[in-house]
């Protein structure tokens, strides 16, 4: 039994991360309904801003009392802030053009796009995984003989609360709005006088401000990044959005956390070996049964 | 003289196109299919050549059947290099030491597309309710799960090892040994049958069912097309093509192992089908051939280029860059393809009548 | 339509211009020898396969520096067998037959891949060229039925070598060194790919016979960097050494790392050569780490002293896992060459030649220790090293000397 919870608390934790890459994902796939192939190597990129803002910071382990939230909020900010630039700056070279050429022209420069964000990761910081500061103190809370650390706590906590934030940001203020009438129906959004360039770009740059802010997260969990982590990463983060119901940000916050979960008891039970095919049988079955994901809505498609 | 193959290959296939008199197209695509059936048999090329010529044919293969699926039929397929492995590995485990059974090459050719079929079947059943990139995702699902199942499998599979030394084919008592020839000439013939196919199957009756399905199911439902054997139909099709080309494959490298099909083979054979021109014959098969002159010549040998430029360049930590820029900068110059299909460019533009391909 | 036709033309102007001058066949006159290099050089083994690289280009540089005889030059001739990020045996084979079919091309130094070697063996088994491959370690590539069946072509020729350890010594050596230790209850952990698959089998094999006790076996995920939930398993089952059959790079660092953050930091962790650089990813976790090298202490072996200074002078980056066999391998094809060139005296030496010269090849000195082939081109009277971590540094702890027949 103690075993099956610590398993619980670190599919929890990992899902987390799944979950902050899923929320940029879902919101760029709900504006243009583009896979943006290379958002995990956005997220990968974050890591290594970190790094170097860290390294700009003389940080190199670990940082106690109130210089660690001034350390790491510089960090995650300086991060979110490159990262959104990056995305926007993707989004007016690579994507804009290919707005009305189908689906498949975009998806492919996506695929391109991520080739060229590996390969520049790779010459700026070599081909070896490169070593993360332990930033966050170590501290283990022990909960009924189950070990959650600070972090681990950090990684619930921050996305539990991003999905809370940007739901309230998509419901509650002007550009949200803007965002929801791009997504609906780009001509009639124009007529309404919402610039959709602007709108459009400022998603990237949301989505992809998380998608830093995730690479810090899991640079710190890991102490570890790596140029090619990003392809991994987002498949799964792809997949939680999608399981979650796409376009849907409570959906892909729970999809990245079940994933998580599914990844962790799989391993536990089944073997590492098994844990992809379990976690994409998982997603498959789900499909079969709810087309729309979990909570999803099935609507008429766009025509 | 790869360059001098490939690039006459694709001059003529793009001019073919453009030819409206059916006759002189007729005999350019002649002239073509002489050149590069018999050249060989002359001495024209080397075994390096060859081979890399007989690598794109397989992608050719691969190409033509994806054309089927997302082309003709409109279902975006991201996990086609599962129907890929399945040939291979039936190829691997039925003439291999692996279990003792030596079944011949021909043979195995329609085993594997039979069974590569009856998978997009199996496959496909549970998708057809799926739309869009659901059902995108469902495809690259399966694409993971197929070559994650073959490495877990030791016992029957060989592990990650995968399976090694497989039968050479051979032809009338003679085997094909280890040159890249009698590969080349196999794979040339399939393309051959895979084109006519291909096109015979296009303007069929099939062929129009999945035009109409793509462009508005449910217009195509209401006008008594059965969308869901029709789907099917694509799934089993496709996968037949990429079961194929699994057999020529593996006999051709004379190994299996799982990491050859993982997505990344998806994503290539899907990439070869967009730059060259979703949907048109001749387009797929350019856009196979680019990407496996880019993938097999020009990133490898990408130093030995910029050497003999006199570039004073290290490219060999460049290949992603080069090769991702490639990809954006052919799909951002020309988002339909190389060589778009003029009945989906006439979609597109919303201007003259399809002229019948 | 215009600019379509434009791009044709284009096309076929790059072809033209390209198909000029990519030809580079041997002529009589030619001086130059190439030694063709086929490794992973970008994407996912891009680390492991560019240091190689490094310790083969320096001893190319190195011998071409000093001169060959009769005004012969030595160029190195690196191919790339990555496709899409992943090391292919397709892509291989290709330039396999690239080199094959380059006359200037005498000897071929690769892969590093277990299955690319594979697809290779039948290609230069058939056209005669050595090849000698720095890190391959699958036993089936040299030993037993499934070696001849690759050499089919030329059942007679063998023109594989490699200059590593296999993957059943370095196993056998490594359950030895962990009973002599004292470890008793062990837990298994492999990557999952051919060479911590196999060199993981082989020790849990021997380390049961010398009365050891394999209390669990499981293998990493691909694709993520999260072994918590494998190492929770693992710290239930109580182990006193965790041995894991794979490479830094596919999850070593990750997992030697995470065994503190689930309790398991002071639990000895072990592996063969695969994780000889562990401490670039584990940095000072890396400590309570045994790890297995198939050559001498390389630091009292004069010829591995002179290669990392020159290493680190000529790339200012530290060796990586397979730099010294890539600088090994490279030596053996070099000395191969120079003993043809000598022997035909101005002539371009044969494939045949050199090859003969290689698996002559007889107590080279190399940074990995001295050098001898026998019949099945592997290493004979190997020997193998336990190395330790402490403050992040590999420090010898004893040699191991194995028996070949």
């Amino acid at each position: 039994m103690h075993e099956f919870f610590a398993q619980l608390v670190n599919g929890i934790a990992l899902g987390g991360i799944y979950a902050l890459i899923a929320l940029g994902y879902t919101m760029v796939y709900g504006i243009i309904e583009l896979i943006n192939f290379a958002h995990g190597d956005v997220y990968t990129l974050g890591s290594f801003f970190s790094l170097t803002i860290l390294g700009a910071l003389g940080v190199s382990g670990e940082v106690r009392g109130p210089l660690l939230i001034v350390d790491v909020g510089v960090t995650i900010i300086g991060a979110a802030m490159l990262c959104g630039i990056v995305g926007i700056l993707i989004e007016r070279l690579a994507y804009r053009r290919l707005r009305f050429a189908g689906r498949l022209a975009p998806l492919i420069t996506a695929i391109g796009v991520s080739f060229i964000l590996e390969n520049v990761m790779q010459v700026w910081r070599g081909p070896s995984p490169v070593a993360f500061p332990a930033v966050f103190p170590t501290h283990i809370y022990n909960v009924g003989g189950v070990g959650i650390s600070l972090l681990q706590l950090a990684v619930v906590t921050l996305a539990i609360g991003t999905m809370l934030l940007l739901e309230f940001f998509v419901h509650h203020t002007r550009f949200g709005q803007a965002m929801r009438a791009t997504a609906q129906d780009r001509e009639a959004a124009t007529l309404m006088g919402i610039d959709i360039n602007r709108t459009i770009a400022l998603t990237f740059f949301v989505g992809s401000a998380l998608a830093g802010l995730a690479g810090f997260v899991s640079g710190a969990y890991y102490q570890s990044t790596w140029f090619f982590n990003g392809f991994g990463a987002g498949l799964k983060a792809f997949t939680a959005a999608v399981l979650g119901g796409i376009g849907n940000l409570a959906g892909a916050m729970l999809g990245g956390f079940l994933i998580g979960i599914i990844e962790s008891f799989a391993t536990w039970k089944l073997g590492g070996q098994w844990s992809n095919v379990t976690v994409f049988t998982i997603l498959v079955l789900t499909l079969v049964f709810r087309p729309a994901g979990l909570l999803g809505e099935v609507t008429p498609e766009k025509v | 003289m790869i360059f001098v193959y490939i690039g006459s290959t694709i001059l003529v296939a793009a001019f073919g196109q453009r030819i409206h008199v059916p006759v002189a197209r007729i005999a350019v695509y002649v002239g073509l299919a002489l050149l590069l059936s018999v050249g060989p048999v002359l001495g024209l090329g080397s075994d390096a050549t060859l081979n890399t010529l007989a690598d794109a044919g397989i992608f050719v293969l691969l190409a033509l059947g994806l054309n089927i699926v997302v082309g003709f039929a409109g279902l975006l397929d991201l996990g086609y290099a599962a129907f890929f492995a399945i040939g291979a590995y039936t190829y691997a485990m039925l003439a291999s030491p692996q279990f003792g059974v030596h079944l011949p090459f021909w043979v195995l050719l329609f085993v594997g597309a039979a069974l590569a079929g009856a998978f997009g079947i199996i496959l496909g059943s549970p998708t057809l309710r799926l739309r869009g990139d659901y059902l995108a995702i469902v495809t690259l699902g399966f694409g993971e799960i197929v070559p994650q199942v073959f490495q877990n499998l030791t016992r029957f599979t060989g592990g990650p090892n995968g399976i090694a030394a497989l039968d050479f084919p051979s032809l009338f008592g003679r085997s094909f040994g280890t040159a890249a020839f009698p590969y080349y000439e196999v794979t040339l013939g399939l393309i051959g049958v895979a084109l006519v196919t291909a096109r015979n199957l296009r303007s069929s009756r099939i062929g129009r069912a999945w035009m109409a399905i793509r462009e508005d199911e449910l217009a195509a439902r209401h006008l008594g097309i059965n969308t869901t054997r029709m789907k099917l139909a694509a799934f089993a099709i496709g996968a037949a093509f990429a079961g194929v080309g699994g057999v020529v494959y593996a006999a051709k490298l004379s190994l299996v192992s799982p990491d050859l099909f993982q997505f990344q083979v998806s994503i290539l054979v899907l990439s070869m089908l967009v730059l060259g021109g979703m949907g048109n014959i001749a387009g797929v098969v350019i856009g196979s051939l680019v990407l496996t002159l880019v993938n097999q010549v020009i990133l490898p040998q990408s130093n030995v280029l910029a050497q003999a430029a006199h570039l004073p360049v290290n490219l060999s930590n460049a290949h992603f860059f080069i090769y991702g820029g490639i990809l954006v900068a052919i799909m951002l110059f020309r988002p339909e393809g190389l060589l778009p299909s003029a009945q989906r460019q006439a979609e597109l533009h919303e201007s003259v009548q399809a002229d019948g391909v | 339509m215009r600019s379509l036709q434009s791009l044709a033309w284009q096309l076929a102007v790059a072809a033209a211009l390209l198909s000029a001058c990519s030809q580079s066949g041997h002529s009589a006159a030619s001086k130059t020898i190439r030694i063709g290099i086929d490794l992973p050089l970008s994407g996912a083994d891009a680390s492991v396969g560019q240091s190689t690289l490094n310790g083969m280009v320096l001893a190319i540089e190195q011998a071409d520096a000093k001169g060959l005889p009769d005004g012969f030059v030595l160029k190195a001739y690196p191919l790339d067998d990555t496709v899409q990020g992943i090391h292919n045996p397709q892509q291989g084979v290709a330039n396999i037959r690239t080199f094959v079919s380059n006359t200037d091309v005498l000897a071929v130094l690769g892969p590093y891949n277990s299955n690319v070697a594979a697809a290779e063996i039948p290609i230069t088994n058939a056209a005669g060229l050595a090849q000698i491959a720095p890190s391959v370690v699958a036993d089936e590539l040299t030993l037993g039925p499934a070696a001849a069946a690759l050499r089919r072509v030329h059942p007679k020729t063998n023109a594989f070598f490699r200059v590593c350890t296999t993957d059943s010594r370095q196993g056998s050596v490594a359950a030895r060194f962990a009973r002599s230790l004292g470890f008793k209850r062990v837990y298994i952990i492999d990557d999952n790919e051919t060479y911590g698959l196999d060199i993981a089998r082989v020790f849990a094999h021997d380390f049961t016979a010398l009365g050891g006790k394999v209390i669990g076996h499981d293998h990493l995920a691909a694709d993520t960097q999260d072994f918590r939930a494998l190492l929770l398993k693992v710290a239930a089952a109580k182990p006193d050494l965790v041995f894991f059959g794979g490479v830094t790079s596919t999850g070593g660092g990750l997992l030697r790392k995470q065994m503190f953050a689930v309790g398991l930091g002071r639990v000895p962790f072990m592996g063969g050569d695969g994780i000889a650089d562990l401490a670039t990813v584990a940095g000072k976790y890396a400590d309570g780490t045994y790890f297995t090298v198939a050559a001498p202490d390389v630091t009292k072996l004069p010829s591995a002293r002179s290669f990392v200074a020159a290493y680190h002078k000529r790339f200012h980056q530290a060796l990586g896992a397979y730099s010294a066999n890539g600088y090994a391998a490279a030596q053996v094809a070099i000395a191969a060459i120079a003993s043809a060139l000598k022997r035909d005296g101005g002539a371009f030496p044969t494939r045949a030649a050199v090859l003969r010269y290689v698996a002559a090849t007889k107590d080279l000195a190399t940074p990995i220790g001295p050098i001898t082939f026998d019949a099945a081109g592997d290493m004979k009277n190997p020997v193998l090293s336990l190395y330790t971590f402490k403050n992040a540094k590999p420090v010898f702890i004893k040699l191991f000397k194995l028996k070949t027949q």
